[in-house]
């Protein structure tokens, strides 16, 4: 879904569209984030993550916050106008659970990459576990953040307050979405199950080449045998079309040679 | 909902838990170590290849080698840590076992790691599924397919935010490099499988019910907790203790005798069902089977417990008893057990009833047990509670485990039941059929619906009483109310009006038919006024008379209702012809007395004391040619001889009983 551009029609819109426009620009822009957010949690305890790893997760943090907070205020202001037409109302109400979920999901992540954390300390970094990767996830945090490209002095050495600092501050902020979430339920009354989403049950698949090719190579890894078995067919087929081309042949020049 | 309304919610959420999770997580420290870890290869693939790559025996190598245990055993091990989630197969990776060859295995991202606080949120199965049918539309295989369904249902109105965090999770992906994409979706796929295991996989996370409790809270140590801990010490100590000989010698017993039994340490026929998903052991040992499994008979010489908790070799029990005539001492323990367990509400009457039906002087189902144990009995039965009849159902018990139990194992009747027994063939399943068998399993019958099974069965036992006990001596209860034992008493205080007998649709036990004309004349008593104290000077006509009114006014009703087939078994059976005569008898007067009230008669209904003269103990019927006219008087006169409960004699009579 592209992203909507906040500056849309300031001119000629009722107001509570031009509310609607934003609310979703930054509930899309949550969204993200939170992704990105999951991508680099996935990251934490493996043999990719250090100290930027752990910064990139602060910055996202940061960002998922600063927009929880202004979504908060935006929707809750809005959904406790009781002048609010009905269509918007659904509207913002959908938005309202998008919101509510994201957020969710933020605060497991967060939660998840905490107690991680607490197992695997950077400063013993032969206990990180094996996991394959190879990258780190900064283009992942550049698409958080928005940002063309993510600029880092890697800081070699990991004084332990920083590391207790995190700590603290990662609670805080955990806390925080609790309470986040805790004041949405009492503020606001939405009736989940009255809401009815405008999306499709799956997904339109998003064609690229980038995807078939990831798909091969799953394809690649898990199914040996059955490639053996496609080669088999192809050879069967190509067999079978050339016996038919020899035959049209024969035929052909039999005809050519008797008549 | 969500993970957040610990507060409003109620429900099971909480997984049991599962100690074994911190301790493999520390494994899983060890085993990263470079110079003291597993040691790990790159995996070639076609375009790129991937680091930490690990193969199976290594993986068996290095624990066998840790743990200082043979193969075998590292083995078994290995595969726990592939079923839990913290190594996965990059080969077949549907199978969570560890194969001792070269066979690939990588360690899951600690995000990935099972977890006990926080369950596996069905948001996030529905956002993954999404994200691979994003990538190629009908990928999905048929019970993701399902699961996609059901979760669209029930979670629809998430379901824009999911289709959109799909995608965006997917354009987040692509950011990443290649390998690193692939590395990621297998970590994903593998974290799935465990938590949402395809028909098929054993999974070690598939644990069963919820607790509601949240195992991982710290107790808060209140006074009350402290209290607790002390009372379980305390209790611990007193326990009374057993010689380690003495209680490992019973358990060695135990499971020798037991081994060839259980499903898991030996062949299970004809199919283990938690293996092969194939139910057909389970249909063959329901609990009321016509024909039982040999396995299943020969369990119930084992012990006399086992053939008492076995619902068909009770039943069993029960034919043999029948044929022997010692079918009260069955009754009773059975309806003891009913006391027990069932609610406290009921508690009271049962106790009566029991009490009138077994343990009275004169009862129709009378069972010998000795004068102290009767003493003690009815001394407790003056303020029933649940295990007031303990000692008597130990002694029936016991009786029964000495004396009948015996007879019964050499008696025709087991020994037919052993010979009909069926021994079913072992059946093997190729692995296609395995498949099939595990898509089909269904969840068994609602216990709501076994339950409502369970009821009618007992009505059904209800009515077929079995009547075999009756004595001139014992109270001609109109239609051969005995216990039979089962019942789970419709409770007795139906509706007050006459026709009662018309609402219950099922034929109803004969007990709550006594009980409800008890209680119906009760209520004429109340209604009619002026009739005073119930005088006991004449109690013995009128008693007789109105006891004959009354018992003949509910046979009446009985049999019209179409209720014979008590009084056809009461006629058919060789040692109650008099039963049959009473009623014959009975019938003939009725018409003579069609509206004799019967108040005062209920009011002395249980002042009347019984005394039998000690010469007359409860003989089973001789013969019926007696001169029966003088036998009606007489009889009407004893008949008059109601039984009392010891509990109501001490409480003083009002006027309207």
């Amino acid at each position: 879904m592209p992203l909507v551009n906040n500056k849309v029609g300031n001119d000629g819109t009722v107001g509570t569209d031009k509310a609607l426009a934003d609310g979703k620009a930054l509930v899309d822009s949550l969204m993200k984030v939170v992704a990105c957010y999951r991508h680099l949690a996935s990251c934490v305890g493996g043999c990719t993550d250090s100290l930027q790893l752990r910064d990139e997760l602060r910055q996202t943090r940061e960002k998922a916050q600063k927009l929880a907070e202004a979504i908060c205020h935006h929707l809750t202001s809005h959904l406790r106008d009781k002048s609010l037409p009905k269509e918007q109302r659904k509207e913002m109400e959908l938005l309202w659970v998008a919101f509510s979920s994201s957020l969710e999901l933020l605060h497991v992540d967060m939660c998840k990459v905490f107690n991680v954390a607490d197992i695997f300390s950077l400063a013993n970094s032969h206990t990180l576990v094996q996991t394959g990767l190879q990258g780190g996830g900064s283009e992942v945090a550049a698409r958080a953040l928005s940002l063309p490209d993510l600029n880092q002095t890697p800081s070699q050495t990991l004084p332990a307050s920083l590391e207790s600092q995190e700590h603290s501050t990662m609670e805080q902020e955990i806390s925080q979405i609790d309470h986040m979430i805790d004041d949405m339920e009492m503020k606001v009354n939405v009736l989940r199950w009255m809401v009815e989403p405008h999306g499709p049950q799956y997904a339109d698949p998003l064609s690229s080449t980038d995807s078939t090719s990831l798909a091969m190579l799953s394809v690649d890894e898990e199914q040996p045998e059955q490639q053996s078995l496609c080669q088999r067919k192809h050879i069967f087929v190509l067999l079978l079309l050339f016996c038919v081309v020899l035959l049209a042949a024969t035929l052909s020049v039999s005809i050519v040679l008797f008549s | 909902m969500t993970i957040r309304n610990t507060l409003r919610d109620h429900g099971q959420r909480y997984r049991p838990r599962m100690a074994c999770l911190k301790k493999a997580e520390k494994l899983m420290l060890e085993m990263q170590d470079p110079k003291t870890g597993v040691k790990s290869q790159p995996q070639r693939l076609v375009i790129t290849t991937i680091p930490h790559a690990i193969t199976g025996e290594d993986i068996i190598a290095w624990l066998a080698d840790r743990f200082q245990v043979d193969a075998q055993e590292a083995r078994s091990f290995g595969s726990t840590l592939v079923a839990l989630g913290y190594i996965y197969p990059l080969r077949d990776h549907k199978r969570l076992v560890i194969k001792p060859d070269a066979s690939l295995y990588r360690f899951q991202t600690p995000y990935f790691w099972p977890t006990q606080q926080w369950p596996v949120e069905d948001t996030d199965y529905a956002i993954y599924l999404a994200k691979r049918n994003i990538r190629k539309k009908g990928i999905l295989e048929l019970h993701e397919q399902e699961q996609y369904n059901r979760l669209h249902k029930w979670m629809n109105h998430k379901w824009d935010f999911i289709v959109m965090q799909a995608k965006e999770q997917y354009r987040a992906a692509k950011e990443r490099k290649k390998p690193d994409r692939v590395v990621f979706e297998c970590q994903e796929r593998a974290y799935w499988v465990v938590h949402r295991p395809p028909p098929g996989t054993v999974s070690a996370m598939d644990y069963g019910l919820d607790r509601r409790i949240d195992p991982n809270t710290e107790e808060v140590k209140t006074p009350d907790y402290y209290e607790r801990i002390m009372i379980f010490t305390q209790q611990s100590i007193m326990r009374p203790r057993v010689k380690s000989s003495v209680s490992i010698g019973a358990l060695v017993k135990y499971c020798a005798t037991y081994r060839s039994h259980d499903p898991f340490l030996s062949n299970c026929l004809p199919s283990n069902p938690w293996l092969t998903d194939d139910v057909t052991y389970w249909t063959l040992n329901m609990p009321n089977v016509e024909i039982p499994t040999k396995m299943r008979v020969e369990r119930w010489t084992f012990s006399f417990g086992e053939l008492l908790s076995d619902p068909r070799g009770r039943n069993d029990f029960r034919l043999f008893l029948k044929k022997e005539f010692s079918g009260e001492n069955l009754a009773f323990w059975e309806s003891c057990e009913d006391l027990k367990w069932g609610t406290a509400a009921t508690m009271r009457e049962k106790a009566e009833q029991i009490y009138k039906t077994f343990l009275a002087r004169g009862a129709p189902r009378w069972i010998n047990i000795d004068g102290k144990t009767m003493e003690v009995t009815v001394k407790g039965l003056k303020h029933p509670h649940r295990y007031v009849l303990d000692a008597a159902q130990t002694h029936i018990y016991m009786l029964m485990k000495k004396d009948s139990y015996g007879r019964y194992m050499k008696s025709p009747v087991f020994k037919d039941t052993l010979q009909k027994a069926m021994s079913p063939e072992e059946h093997k399943f190729s692995d296609s059929q395995l498949e099939q068998n595990a898509k089909k399993r269904r969840p068994s019958l609602s216990p709501i619906v076994l339950r409502q099974q369970e009821q009618e069965q007992k009505a059904k036992m209800a009515a077929n009483v079995d009547i075999t006990q009756l004595c001139r001596f014992t109270t001609p209860v109109p239609h051969l109310a005995v216990y039979s034992g089962i019942s789970d008493f419709p409770s007795a205080n139906a509706s007050p009006s006459l026709p009662f007998l018309a609402q219950t649709p099922v034929c109803p036990s004969p007990i709550s038919v006594a009980l409800d004309s008890t209680s119906a004349s009760d209520r004429r008593v109340e209604a009619s006024e002026g009739e005073g104290e119930g005088n006991p000077a004449a109690p013995a006509t009128v008693g007789g008379n109105a006891s004959k009114s009354r018992v003949a006014l509910s046979l009446r009703r009985l049999l019209r209702r179409g209720c014979t087939p008590t009084t056809m078994f009461a006629s058919l059976s060789p040692k109650c012809h008099s039963a049959a005569g009473t009623s014959s008898r009975i019938q003939p007067i009725s018409p003579d007395q069609p509206s004799q009230a019967p108040p005062r008669r209920i009011a002395n209904f249980f002042q009347i004391k019984v005394d039998i003269p000690p010469e007359c103990r409860i003989y089973p019927i001789e013969s019926e040619d007696e001169d029966e006219e003088t036998r009606a008087a007489s009889r009407g006169g004893v008949g008059a001889k109601e039984i009392i409960c010891p509990w109501e004699s001490l409480s003083p009579q009002n006027g309207t009983g």
